[in-house]
């Protein structure tokens, strides 16, 4: 059995970033941190391979080669997945479209037998990039997954949905998107950051993955900082307290 | 009832309290050993109405205990005796950044973090970095002499402090040192009252010097078979063209802890008697290649995490700073022990071997943490929760006995960073001699001529 998982990484959401003139992209030295759900779905990937045996696992990361590389390598393979690919793109234009495109093709390379990736990033927030590989690829799909567990050539999958939880049965080869409950990542142990560094790392640039038309489709026009929190009002007595949520910040 | 109180609420209005709520919880620091007993709680605005506060309680005979976070563990901040407790969460002020020499004025009652999130946008920081950020004040960081999670790399607060503002028990406002690099004009005040534990004076402002923040960092977390392998590391990592920034240790029993009160998968798959963590500014990458290979083939390390990025040093320092919040509800018994590094491992030795002897039918669990890089450990014992406080605070007091007297033999100190308060009075003479104390209590008597600043901490009168 074959795993595809998905390793990319976000900018910290610890960190404030500052925007660039032109409001298009964030300026200034930017940290980066592996993203929050990637790291679900590595766990989920090495935690079936152990379950299970016979399985290869192998982590996809898109953007800036050199960068990507390096969390491909730290964050993936030095946790045990066995494999690494890099798709050299511009993190600043490239869409979830045409991300799910690139992920599309890596599959007709791979044809793993399961694709997990983490259900969004934690920087862009766009929750597409499953749903729209499992479109292109005609294959079954669970989001938001909280628990994963191989039954022969089914998966049960439990899905966090309002108010509950929903347990779904799909077959191989599907796509499945991790969620935070998933699992508690593990550490890159020290043998494991040394063994991670023969590991194998292919690298693509777009061009080589026949996608035809590579544009992305939706352009970033403006991005905006949050405005800043209001400052507080310190209040006399609970009557003023009672008033000022009734009549200014209207709550009760 | 003294009538100075009276005329202090008059004074202060709303920001003078005797509710038994108040008193409780500004009456003491994070020690539980000493009941809080103050008469009041006042919160001063500014300097001049701290001063005016210690000149009304100096004539009416009033004793003060200075009060910031409350985040200490030697009852330095604790009011046992109806005292009046100057709280100095108001003086808020955070003065704009010096670039070129850097250097900050603040209030005392700024909170480490605050300082922190304000000199962040600069690319600065004041390299005191304590687990209880978020709540330690500058004011009582600098009375205590606070250490930390960097002192290996950066020293105590007072390598930190340029000068402060303080007032005397009488009401005088003193402006000691400033914003002065080179300063070599008489004694140094201002360094005197870094780590007086507010006995001599009340800091209300304080002039810092910063450090640039640390480049990248890599942190590892390495599982050692003994507390000499632990130190065999510090030695081999310190053979290397690296800047260490913390060398942290913590027993399996401390880790064990932390699990369960947090609930989180443990760090490594396996386990080993002690772990340190380690961080390091991120050299080259050729450089930490070098590195992890040299500690996985080196012999004193048997397992190990690496931190990949931020959020996984986040993570994995979590498994360091919440051990004292795990063990809190174990009333622990703390002690902050120093010894030279070189002779951790045969203090160790003899710790081990001693709290094998524990002469009680049950002995006591006891945790293990600390900086090794500073030879620095907390040795917290825990009460078993059927013993009453009476029956465990007799049988830690024998075992203090002990634990100093090996201390002593090992030319340690039995205060490395939390200070003497009320807590460690009993054996300040163990490393102490007559002399140095004859000469601490003639400066106590120089700054406080009536012994009402804190009295009865660090020794008595």
């Amino acid at each position: 059995m074959k795993i595809l998982v998905s390793a990319k990484r976000v900018s910290d959401p610890n960190a404030k970033l500052a925007i660039s003139g032109d409001g298009k992209w964030v300026e200034g030295d930017v940290e980066y941190v592996m993203n929050y759900f990637c790291e679900n779905a590595i766990e989920c990937a090495l935690a079936l391979a152990e379950e299970h045996g016979d399985v290869e696992t192998v982590a996809l990361g898109i953007g800036d080669s050199d960068e990507t590389g390096r969390f491909v390598r730290q964050g993936a393979l030095a946790r045990g997945i066995d494999r690494g690919i890099v798709v050299s793109a511009d993190e600043g234009t490239i869409d979830s479209d045409l991300i799910a495109r690139v992920y599309q093709k890596i599959v007709e390379k791979e044809s793993p037998d399961l694709v997990l990736i983490g259900k969004q990033s934690v920087d862009g927030d766009s929750n597409q990039v499953g749903q729209l590989l499992a479109e292109y690829l005609d294959w079954p799909q669970a989001t938001f997954a909280s628990k994963v567990e191989l039954k022969g050539d089914q998966v049960e999958v439990t899905r966090e949905v309002d108010g509950g939880l929903e347990v779904v049965s799909l077959s191989l080869p599907c796509v499945i998107t991790a969620d935070l409950r998933l699992n508690e990542p593990r550490f890159a142990s020290l043998a494991g950051i040394m063994k991670a560094k023969k590991k194998p790392l292919d690298e693509y640039e777009l061009d080589d993955l026949d996608l035809g038309d590579a544009a992305p489709k939706v352009r970033i026009a403006k991005m905006t900082t949050p405005s800043g929190r209001k400052s507080g009002v310190l209040v006399k007595d609970v009557d003023d307290l009672v008033a000022k949520l009734r009549g200014e910040a209207r709550v009760i | 009832m003294n009538p100075g109180l009276a005329v202090l609420q008059a004074r202060l209005g709303s920001r003078f309290s005797t509710d038994p709520e108040h008193l409780r919880t500004w009456g003491c620091d994070w020690t539980r050993a000493f009941a809080p007993q103050p008469a009041a709680v006042v919160w001063p605005a500014d300097t001049s109405e701290v001063a005016d506060i210690l000149a009304l309680c100096s004539h009416h005979h009033l004793a003060v205990v200075p009060s910031g976070g409350r985040t200490g563990l030697a009852a330095a901040a604790v009011a046992t005796n109806g005292e009046i407790v100057l709280s100095l969460d108001r003086l808020q002020h955070l003065g704009p950044v010096d670039l070129a020499g850097r250097t900050v004025t603040v209030g005392a009652g700024v909170a480490n973090q605050a300082l922190q999130d304000h000199l962040r946008p600069f690319g600065l920081w004041w390299p005191v970095d304590l687990a209880s950020k978020g709540s330690a004040q500058i004011g009582g960081n600098l009375a205590t002499n606070a250490g930390g999670l960097r002192v290996l790399r950066y020293g105590h607060a007072r390598h930190w402090l340029l000068g402060v503002q303080a007032v005397t028990m009488a009401g005088e406002v003193l402006e000691l040192g400033g914003p002065l690099v080179k300063d070599n004009s008489g004694y140094a005040l201002a360094q005197l009252l870094a780590g007086s534990e507010g006995t001599l004076a009340v800091i209300t402002q304080a002039t810092l010097a910063l450090a640039p923040l640390p480049g990248p960092t890599q942190t590892l977390l390495l599982a050692c078979p003994s507390l000499a392998a632990v130190v065999e590391t510090l030695t081999w990592l310190r053979g290397r063209p690296i800047v260490i920034d913390a060398f942290e240790v913590f027993s399996e029993f401390c880790l064990q802890h932390v699990a369960r009160h947090t609930g989180q998968r443990r760090p490594l798959p396996t386990t080993a008697p002690w772990y340190a963590l380690v961080e390091f500014e991120d050299p080259q990458s050729l450089e930490i290649d070098t590195i992890l290979t040299g500690l996985l083939e080196g012999g004193a390390v048997s397992d190990g995490a690496v931190a990949v990025d931020r959020q996984h040093s986040a993570r994995l320092w979590q498994w360091r700073e919440r051990i004292t919040e795990s063990l809190q509800a174990f009333t622990p018994h703390k002690n902050d022990i120093a010894v030279p590094v070189a002779a951790l491992p045969a203090f160790g030795a003899d710790l081990l071997a001693w709290l094998d002897q524990q002469p009680h039918p049950h002995p006591l669990p006891v945790a293990v943490f600390g900086h090794v890089g500073d030879g620095n450990l907390h040795i917290n014992t825990l009460r078993p929760a059927e013993w009453t406080t009476e029956r465990f605070a007799l049988a830690c007091k024998s075992l203090d006995d002990d634990l100093f007297a090996l201390v002593a033999a090992h030319r340690g100190s039995i205060s490395a960073e939390h200070g003497i308060g009320l807590v460690k009075k009993p054996w300040l003479h163990l490393t102490r001699g007559p002399a140095e104390l004859a000469v601490m209590r003639a400066t106590k008597r120089a700054w406080d001529p009536q012994g009402l600043l804190n009295p009865g901490k660090i020794f008595d009168l």
